[in-house]
């Protein structure tokens, strides 16, 4: 039944300190919760890219160009003035949520590598 | 005996931490020897209920999945609802020559934005025009549709309801429910979080015990006699486990 060799197998190679126990779980927390937080950074990430794109599409365009501005799941005929106003806010919150999002995974990197320092 | 006693009770009362939402801890094995005397010294039993322990676990992982995952993109579409109402709320207070608030209430952690002299300077320009959308009636087909104003949203509540709300009434509805939904995200997180946890140190717990319990075995049909004889005191269960052992 048991596939390890009997030497192998004594107490203490079984037993598992409860510090240490919790120390690996944490690791691995952190590791699981930094990886989610890269997903969500990517795609938030790549969304601001597509109106940093716009920025600078719209600094070309006429002043009365009529833009076609999508907001939720309908596109609103705005003002080029307006565009870029709406478009200030809008790239207001992605940067203030990419950098909520760096600054948790910078503090999973941190405790990830306190924890190794201890394993 | 009475140590061993000691020590298991308490570690009963590690059993009864819970995390904020009640979700039990997971006990820890610290001396496979002393907890498996404490439970009777019957593996077989101990291993049934971590078995037992593990599954349920797993039941309430899965759960809490699908709820982030319903969450995570109901919160979007908070958002961007918010964001349109928002944006028709400082239409509105253009067109009627109000002073712009810009509260933001639902703006994040309520920061508010300091766009505000933006908004004064762009305030002569584009005032009466009609507001036109393009809306989407299905995938791929959208139609042109010029919005009235009237200073109020229709909010699809579910349940087959929408409700007229005037704009301000809308974003605090909006932000509030947006608050939640991110608060419960957050909280349904640190839920899986936690059960991970214990789902591992229920792993541990299995994988050790039946370790112990192997070798105890081996041992016994080993040493012969004496061992049994010092066994013997522990009563009739491990003649059943034997029966079991394959």
């Amino acid at each position: 039944m048991s596939l390890l060799p009997p030497e192998d197998e004594g107490d203490d190679g079984i037993e598992v300190a409860w510090e240490d126990q919790q120390r690996i779980n944490t690791f691995s927390k952190l590791n699981n919760r930094l990886s989610d937080i890269q997903d969500q950074l990517k795609g938030k990430q790549e969304e601001k890219e597509y109106y940093d794109d716009l920025e600078t599409e719209l600094e070309l365009a006429y002043d009365d160009a009529k833009v076609l501005y999508k907001m939720g799941e309908a596109f609103f005929h705005l003002g080029l003035s307006e565009a870029k106003r709406q478009l200030r806010r809008d790239l207001k919150k992605y940067d203030g949520e990419i950098q909520t999002l760096e600054g948790k995974a910078g503090e999973c990197e941190r405790g990830m590598k306190e924890l190794k320092v201890l394993l | 005996m009475s140590t061993t006693v000691a020590s298991s009770s308490s570690g009963n009362k590690m059993q009864m931490e819970v995390n904020p939402r009640g979700i039990p801890r997971a006990p820890f094995v610290a001396n496979v020897d002393d907890f498996v005397s404490g439970q009777n010294g019957s593996a077989e039993g101990i291993i049934k209920s971590f078995q037992e322990t593990s599954a349920k676990y797993r039941y309430m992982e899965v759960s809490l999945q699908q709820r982030k995952k319903a969450l995570s993109t109901k919160i979007p579409d908070i958002e961007q609802t918010l964001s349109v109402v928002l944006f028709l709320q400082r239409r509105r207070q253009k067109a009627l020559g109000q002073p712009i608030t810009e509260e933001e209430g639902g703006d994040e952690d309520g920061d508010d934005l300091d766009d505000l002299e933006d908004d004064d300077a762009g305030d002569k320009e584009g005032k009466e025009e009609p507001l036109k959308t393009l809306f989407e009636l299905n995938d791929t087909l959208y139609a042109e549709a010029e919005v009235i104003e009237t200073g109020e949203v229709g909010i699809w509540l579910g349940a087959s309801t929408m409700l007229l709300y005037p704009l301000q009434e809308a974003a605090d509805l909006l932000s509030s429910k947006l608050g939640a939904a991110k608060k419960s995200l957050g909280e349904t997180i640190e839920d899986l979080e936690w059960l991970r946890e214990q789902v591992t140190v229920m792993e541990v717990n299995f994988a050790r015990v039946h370790n112990w319990d192997v070798k105890r075995r081996r041992d016994q049909k080993n040493s012969g006699a004496g061992a049994i004889a010092a066994a013997a005191s522990k009563g009739d269960e491990e003649e059943e486990d034997e029966e079991d052992d394959e």
